[in-house]
């Protein structure tokens, strides 16, 4: 296997069984683009069978004493992250400490959000431009809703896709409508729309851009014709 | 000594292709024949669901949501009421609950069929697709009879139905699922236990349960890696708590949990679930109740927001709404359970052969539409 990862492929192709030999060889190409094991540290943390765990929750906490739960153990670690008093809908975020924030809560045992369920980009109108996350903890089956306000000028929140990896894709997306700027992203670009369209088009006051590669873009029709 | 690279080279598989199950572009960096890297490129489809949906009222909502997936569009419609109607706190009769969920279980079976019909397809099983296309033909013809539409029904409407069920319809229901039952095993002796079927999709592309659930993986995708975990049954809407049916599980039958043969056969096994529900629900619906009955005159929600999800055949499909009070939606944003699916192709799919991620693909069982929305 070391002498494969060097460039010696030789031993590793005389193994007669198929199988093995495919299976060693993925193991090779993803350590070969993972040299540091960067992937591995946010991969490992089902690591216990949680059916058994899943069949016995029958009772669900309310969104609402969870989120004061949530307020009173981060002021040990993150005080003054959470901004909001009224937590009985959801959790405001201050964006500075985001990304070590999530991942606390994905390794909190007793909170464990391990599942990014939703992300949305949001124009809240004024000055402000707002991401929304929806977790859920497989393992306690509860859910939370955070938000997290940016300034319409400078748009910047810290990436999370380390921590879940499906928010690299999420991320993309809220990008590619509304232009919020995740640092720390490896790979921000658009998703749905082309590379080279301009603006955002889920902010409220987006303008549709004339012509696209000398292609006149009809105008929105008011009314009925 | 470095690490020599083989000859690297640098293929698209798409924008039209017929294994990519719509216009998708993958780009694939493969080392001989190991692929080592899939960048997919999406967007061929996009519609601008989202922008649109700010533009026109709840109810024109409807239409839209049935050509996000097109081949379940039930469900489409299913989550989307479900969520208007936590969000106006309207309680349908037990008589439409009863339908909605008789035409959700006959989609699940509908979509089920085309996307296990197409991936046999894809890795070269000719037969099974036009056996199944059959099958499928008899569940449309059904829905035909409800409402007239063979693929984009705008069936369930915010608060009611928007017909109620023809004269005929529950014996002829009744009469599709005696003959459909046996057909099952039919599938299951033609492609399930097939030498050749085994060889292309066992021990192929594992998804490990912790991948899975940190790629939002969800439905059976992630039941195949083993994990039961099933909105019907974990978070209930509708009345799916009234039913009896088992949630299957990929146990790994002809090599490890989370392979490609596993979520092929997950699959076979919840058609079987949901004509036991078809089944439970044809038989307690109650014979009168009338389905406009809570239709809302207008709709001006509260101003509020929700998310809901719901299991489409796909998996957990969610609907973000934040109303405004007025009676457009200032922001929809729907969870396409395809999207993130389709995320998880370069985790699992680097290091198999170029003709396993045709097979890979195929049983994630991904809609464009959807994704692209």
């Amino acid at each position: 296997m070391l002498k494969a990862l060097d460039g010696d492929l030789d031993s590793l192709n005389a193994v007669e069984d198929r199988v093995l030999r495919s299976k060693a060889k993925a193991a090779l190409v993803k350590a070969k683009k993972d040299p540091s094991g960067y992937k591995a540290q946010f991969l490992t943390s089902a690591s216990t069978d949680l059916n058994p765990i899943i069949e016995a929750k029958k009772t669900v906490a309310k969104i609402e004493t969870l989120n004061s739960k949530i307020k009173k153990l981060s002021m040990i670690s993150f005080p003054g992250i959470i901004l909001n008093d009224d937590v009985e809908l959801f959790l405001q975020v201050s964006p500075v400490n985001w990304y070590s924030f999530a991942g606390w809560l994905k390794s909190e045992p007793s909170l464990a959000f391990d599942s990014l369920q939703c992300q949305t980009g949001f124009d809240v109108g004024d000055e402000h431009l707002e991401a929304r996350y929806n977790l859920h903890s497989m393992s306690h089956d509860h859910y939370t809703e955070i938000r997290i306000r940016v300034s319409r000028k400078e748009p910047c929140i810290p990436s999370v896709e380390k921590v879940w990896r499906i928010a690299d894709w999420f991320e993309r997306e809220t990008y590619d409508m509304l232009g919020i700027d995740f640092s720390g992203h490896r790979d921000l670009r658009r998703i749905l729309l082309p590379e080279d369209w301009e603006g955002w088009p889920l902010r409220k006051d987006y303008q549709v851009q004339e012509t696209y590669h000398g292609i006149v873009i009809p105008k929105m029709k008011e009314g009925w014709e | 000594m470095g690490i020599v690279h083989g000859e690297e080279m640098v293929l698209n598989i798409g924008p039209q292709h017929p294994a990519t199950h719509g216009v998708l572009r993958l780009q694939v960096k493969t080392d001989g024949e190991i692929v080592s890297q899939i960048t997919p490129y999406l967007g061929y489809l996009h519609r601008c669901f989202e922008k649109h949906c700010e533009n026109v009222t709840y109810e024109q909502v409807l239409p839209y949501t049935d050509r996000c997936d097109y081949l379940a569009s039930m469900t489409m419609n299913f989550g989307y009421v479900v969520a208007m109607e936590d969000l106006l706190e309207i309680k349908v009769n037990s008589r439409v609950e009863h339908i909605r969920v008789v035409m959700a279980e006959l989609q699940r079976i509908a979509s089920h069929l085309l996307g296990l019909g197409a991936f046999g397809l894809d890795i070269g099983a000719f037969t099974p697709f036009l056996h199944m296309l059959r099958d499928r033909e008899r569940i449309l013809d059904l829905f035909e009879m409800t409402c007239g539409a063979r693929l984009l029904y705008n069936y369930m409407w915010i608060g009611g139905l928007s017909h109620d069920l023809p004269i005929g319809f529950v014996e002829s229901t009744y009469k599709f699922l005696d003959y459909f039952e046996p057909k099952i095993d039919e599938f299951v002796d033609l492609l399930v236990h097939n030498k050749i079927f085994v060889e292309r999709t066992a021990d192929i592309g594992v998804m490990p349960q912790d991948v899975a659930i940190s790629y939002g993986v969800t439905g059976p995708n992630l039941r195949a890696s083993g994990l039961k975990w099933d909105l019907r049954r974990n978070d209930p809407y509708s009345i799916y708590n009234k039913f009896d049916f088992e949630i299957p599980v990929g146990e790994g039958g002809k090599g490890t949990v989370g392979d490609c043969w596993d979520r092929f056969y997950v699959r076979v096994l919840e058609m079987k679930e949901s004509i036991k529900i078809v089944r439970q629900a044809l038989a307690s619906m109650p014979k009168e109740g009338d389905v406009h009955q809570s239709l809302p005159k207008k709709i001006k929600p509260p101003i509020k927001s929700i998310y809901r999800r719901t299991e489409s055949p796909r998996g957990d499909l969610g609907y973000y709404i934040e109303s405004d009070g007025s009676n457009i939606p200032y922001r929809l944003k729907m969870r396409s359970p395809a999207f993130t699916a389709l995320s998880v192709i370069d985790e699992i799919a680097a290091g198999w052969l170029l003709s396993d991620v045709l097979a890979i693909l195929g049983s994630l069982d991904i809609v464009l539409g959807e994704i692209d929305r």
